[in-house]
């Protein structure tokens, strides 16, 4: 009832005028009961007792009339907050404690989550996303199954010519970097290549000017590119007079056409776009095209998918399908496609977080049932002094919400600041390219969890404890010696299944360390100490051919070797740690020549080998002898030899690469090194099969393909120190070409640890989230123990006179804690070793079973375990029997 | 205090709605004009008085305003609200009904059974 409502809000919020109200009314009401009193001839003493006698108790009245204002209720509320958080203040431990469960429980759920949100589940920032599809190849065979997204130029004209159902439109695959000159300065951009209609598809417009033509699109086609917002304001000062300007793009003038919105990102950063050109030759004639799609109106998910696999039917006729796999193209949400690589780690890592919020839980009900089990006394006193049960009750609801408060509370900025963390390396670590934003949802939800954690288990006790009866409650103490232990039992089942779930967490967080250590550790066949690392651009007009080129190569080469401090120099297409070309090859000649299914190809300019000290195990490496007029040769690698030569002498045998049958000479053999497979599921680093040909000795045709999607890597050793290397690489390139940008100068250890980046963080994260985990665990099992030696002071203090020893004293009090510690420690060894499967795709290096993982997860948590117990329990050996005696 | 009448339990508001329907008054004043109405029968504890106005004002039966008393006090001056106006019309009917109800069934004789 609204009247009501403002009643008792006015009664609320102006509270001081409705006690003055109140009691200027009720004296007036004294005053005029005396005065008829008096004035019917009673003396003024009696007429003063009558009408105080008469009108009972003001204050008793006062307390009815706020009573019938609906204030009783919100005056108890008010009392019993400012109790609970006076009582709370006595225990700072315990407070502490419930309260900084409470923050990092939900905290890191939240932050976690919203991860989870920005990927997996938050739509994606295009108008209609839910109709965005990604076109994939699915991969069935009895011993795998995979989602290929990289289609080649003949899928992508089928989808385009014949997917009546929806509108399509491709992206070439991988970023490479373009070379931007503006003003007589060059730099290094990002680029992405994108077919006519691409952000049609997306349903973005360009800000000004439009996108790309179908003419535009074709090869042969003008050279024009599209521009991102940044680079605009940056470079171009907003100008709009831009659009049909022309900008030099990879070496030459681009006719701009469009700028696209601030904000706007598809996947990986982009400064310029330029048109696709797809073709089913060269760069289309292998997987090396994503292909996206909308639904066009009025038609379903349904249609589009089953058309896509009927279009896909006839790409696969005559394809070979290796037995008993089969292949299918369809089309998935674009969400589903865009995440797919990354849910597990997501989904793992959510799983962690939930499993610190269920220890978290546990232990705030811990931390509940011990003090509810402590404050027996206190509560059966308040209810011998009048406390209904009710009011009892009431009075630990409060105390449990203030705790739940203060700790949501301090979880919004620690999910605030987890947040912020992982949108720092979220990009990077993860690929996440999406925002990354707060999601109240699940602050709300785990809130909810956590504070019906603790007032559920806030209240338990509280139930007993009222039922209690008062006497026996209040004797307990001065009757009984021996605490009671039948009421510990549900603390330590608790703290035992803290202590198997952070041991979960310990095993599955170790086996992620070990890995990453394992593939930080893994030999590099390459010696990397002293050298510098940059990538240029030659995905460029001017460099398109190899003689061009190689002038290029020489020329700085020359340059850099010639600079004091600098050993040696080498330019070579891909480097250790990164990804490398994948080339098909054959045999031609040895036992049974044919068809080699894969291998990765590089290119290297003479003195690659001496300046990565990467050892020639037989032949020789490839140097000046080996020009563009010389005959074809090549070097392998030892895992090159063992899979595809081992039948025959490398040195005199012949390979041809790609589909081509010329020739080529194995002139040398050298040892592996790691690299970043661009095959074979998921395995972050190792040694594939490799072949080194001469740059020399590239075709024009096929670099050009080649520079599109890789840049080459100049590669200096010296003893001058990073900068002066830096330098000395900078100005050789800049004497032979000023319009040449480096992209970023990096040490080979950190290309390693850009590879290995992922690995790096999933072992902190879950590191991070193992040891919170196990400080839980270790605060249940401190305040277990803590507690027993609360409550059997008055035994151990008989004990102790006794005659028994501290060190007997602490043994029985701190046994419990270790046996708990023992029981949770198998209890949690049985439930990771079915956890531990979910990880599988996530450990590389180790075997799930690794020793060192389980050994070191298990001393952990013992050493921890032993500490939680101990600590509390030195407080025995300060005590002084002739007090514990007293203490009650 | 002998010659007073128990008050029936929840018969009070009804008795402050009808004093406060014959003009407005502070609360001694209620007190009085129950006395003067009932020519002293019902006595009302002046303990329960005050929690009874201020339950009625949170209902919106009667409103307050302060003025000034016969005797040039401040006061508080309670009156009816057009709420309270159609509760007391129907606490009177349904006082009507129960008081001759009761009447009836007192009155009953063995025959009547």
């Amino acid at each position: 009832m609204p009247h009501r409502m403002r009643s008792y809000l006015g009664a609320l919020f102006r509270r001081s005028r409705l006690e003055s109200d109140m009691d200027r009314e009720m004296r007036l009401h004294l005053e005029l009961y005396y005065d008829d009193l008096v004035r019917s001839g009673i003396s003024p003493d009696e007429a003063r007792r009558r009408a105080g006698a008469q009108f009972g108790s003001l204050e008793r009245m006062k307390e009815e009339c706020r009573e019938s204002r609906g204030l009783a209720w919100s005056d108890e509320f008010v009392r019993n907050v400012r109790y609970a958080v006076r009582t709370l203040r006595r225990s700072p431990a315990f407070t502490l404690a419930a309260i900084l469960t409470l923050a990092l429980c939900i905290g890191a759920n939240t932050a976690i989550f919203s991860v989870i949100d920005a990927v997996l589940l938050r739509p994606l920032p295009f108008p209609e996303p839910d109709r965005l599809a990604q076109i994939v190849t699915l991969y069935h065979s009895k011993s795998a199954e995979g989602v290929d997204d990289s289609q080649d130029g003949r899928t992508w004209e089928m989808l385009r010519d014949h997917a009546t159902f929806l509108d399509t439109a491709a992206s070439g695959g991988g970023w490479s970097g373009a070379n931007l000159a503006t003003g007589g300065r060059a730099r290094y951009v990002d680029e992405q290549r994108v077919t006519a209609g691409y952000f049609a598809v997306l349903g973005v417009r360009p800000v000004i000017g439009r996108e790309f033509t179908r003419e535009e699109d074709r090869p042969g086609g003008p050279p024009v590119a599209m521009i991102g917002h940044s680079l605009w304001t940056n470079l171009f000062a907003a100008d709009p007079s831009i659009v049909g300007r022309s900008i030099l793009v990879k070496g030459e003038p681009h006719t701009v056409v469009g700028v696209m919105p601030a904000g706007f990102r598809m996947l990986g950063p982009a400064d310029v776009w330029t048109p696709l050109r797809p073709t089913t030759t060269g760069e289309g004639s292998g997987t090396n095209y994503g292909v996206i799609a909308r639904l066009r109106p009025g038609t379903t998910w349904v249609q589009a998918a089953s058309q896509v696999e009927a279009l896909g039917q006839r790409l696969l006729e005559g394809k070979r399908i290796p037995p008993e796999t089969r292949v299918r193209y369809t089309a998935i949400p674009m969400q589903t496609g865009l995440s797919n690589e990354l849910r597990t780690t997501l989904l793992i890592i959510q799983g962690a977080v939930a499993l610190v919020l269920v220890i978290g839980c546990v232990n705030i009900a811990g931390l509940m049932l011990a003090r509810a089990g402590s404050r027996t006394r206190e509560i059966a006193t308040r209810a011998a002094l009048g406390g209904g049960r009710s009011v009892v009750i009431r009075q630990l609801l409060t105390e449990s919400l203030v705790i739940a408060i203060a700790g949501g509370l301090a979880s919004i900025g620690l999910g605030y600041a987890g947040i912020r963390a992982l949108s720092l390396v979220a990009e990077d670590s993860l690929g996440v390219w999406q925002n990354i934003r707060l999601d109240w949802r699940v602050l709300v939800a785990t809130m909810v969890v956590s504070v019906m954690t603790s007032i559920v288990f806030g209240l338990l006790p509280a139930v007993r404890a009222s039922r209690v009866d008062i006497r026996t409650a209040l004797s307990e103490g001065g009757a009984r010696g021996v605490a009671g232990s039948s009421s510990r039992w549900p603390r330590r089942l608790l703290v035992a299944g803290e202590v198997a779930l952070a041991f979960v967490l310990l095993v599955s967080a170790a086996l992620l360390i070990r890995t990453f250590i394992a593939l930080r550790d893994l030999s590099p066949g390459f010696d990397g100490t002293g050298v510098m690392t940059a990538a240029i651009s030659l995905d460029d007009a001017r460099y398109n051919t190899s003689a061009n080129m190689m002038r290029l190569f020489t020329n700085s080469l020359e340059r850099i070797r010639a600079t004091p401090g600098v050993e040696s120099a080498a330019v070579a297409l891909s480097i250790p740690y990164e990804r490398w070309l994948n080339m098909g090859a054959r045999r031609l000649d040895g036992p049974a020549p044919g068809r080699i299914p894969i291998t990765t190809l590089n290119y290297v300019t003479p003195g690659f080998f001496d300046t990565l000290r990467i050892p020639v195990r037989s032949g020789r490496p490839i140097d000046d002898r080996d020009t563009s007029e010389s005959r074809k040769v090549a070097m392998v690698n030892e895992a090159f030899l063992r899979r595809y030569l081992k039948d025959q002498d490398p040195l005199s045998s012949h390979i041809g690469l790609g589909g081509s049958d010329q020739p080529i000479a194995i002139i040398g053999v050298t040892g592996n090194v790691q690299q970043r497979p661009g095959w074979g599921g998921g395995i972050p680093l190792s040694t594939p099969p490799a072949v080194y040909v001469p740059a020399s000795q590239m075709e024009s045709e096929t670099l050009k393909v080649v520079h599109v999607w890789f840049s080459p890597h100049w590669i200096v050793r010296g003893t001058g120190g990073r900068e002066s290397l830096t330098a000395a690489m900078q100005r050789a390139v800049e004497a032979t070409d000023p319009l040449l940008p480096f992209s970023k100068f990096k040490t080979l250890d950190a290309v390693r640890d850009r590879t290995l980046i992922r690995q790096r963080f999933q072992a902190i994260l879950l590191g991070t989230l193992a040891g919170l985990a196990l400080l839980l665990a270790a605060v249940g099992l401190y305040g277990m123990i803590a507690n027993t030696v609360v409550e059997r002071t008055r035994e151990i203090g008989i004990r102790m006179a006794l005659g028994a020893t501290a060190a007997q004293v602490i043994r029985a009090v701190v046994a419990p804690g270790i046996l708990i510690a023992v029981v949770g420690l198998g209890t949690g060894a049985v439930l990771a070793a079915f956890s531990i499967r979910a990880l599988r795709s996530l450990i590389y290096g180790v075997e799930s079973s690794d020793a060192w993982s389980w050994g070191a997860a298990a001393i952990c948590l013992l050493v921890v375990a032993a500490a939680g117990s101990l600590l509390p329990s030195f407080r025995i050996t300060r005590a002084n029997p002739a007090a514990t005696l007293r203490y009650d | 205090m002998g010659k007073s009448a128990d008050l029936l339990p929840g018969t009070l508001d009804m008795l402050i709605l009808k004093a406060v329907s014959l003009g407005p008054l502070h609360g001694y004043g209620v007190l009085l004009r129950i006395g003067q109405i009932s020519k002293n029968l019902l006595d009302i504890e002046q303990g329960s008085l005050y929690p009874a106005l201020y339950r009625l004002e949170h209902q919106g039966l009667i409103e307050s305003e302060w003025g000034t008393s016969d005797n040039n006090r401040r006061a508080k001056f309670y009156r009816l609200t057009a709420e309270g106006v159609r509760r007391l019309r129907a606490e009177t009917r349904q006082w009507g009904v129960f008081a001759s109800a009761v009447a009836n069934v007192l009155s009953a004789t063995p025959e009547e059974v």
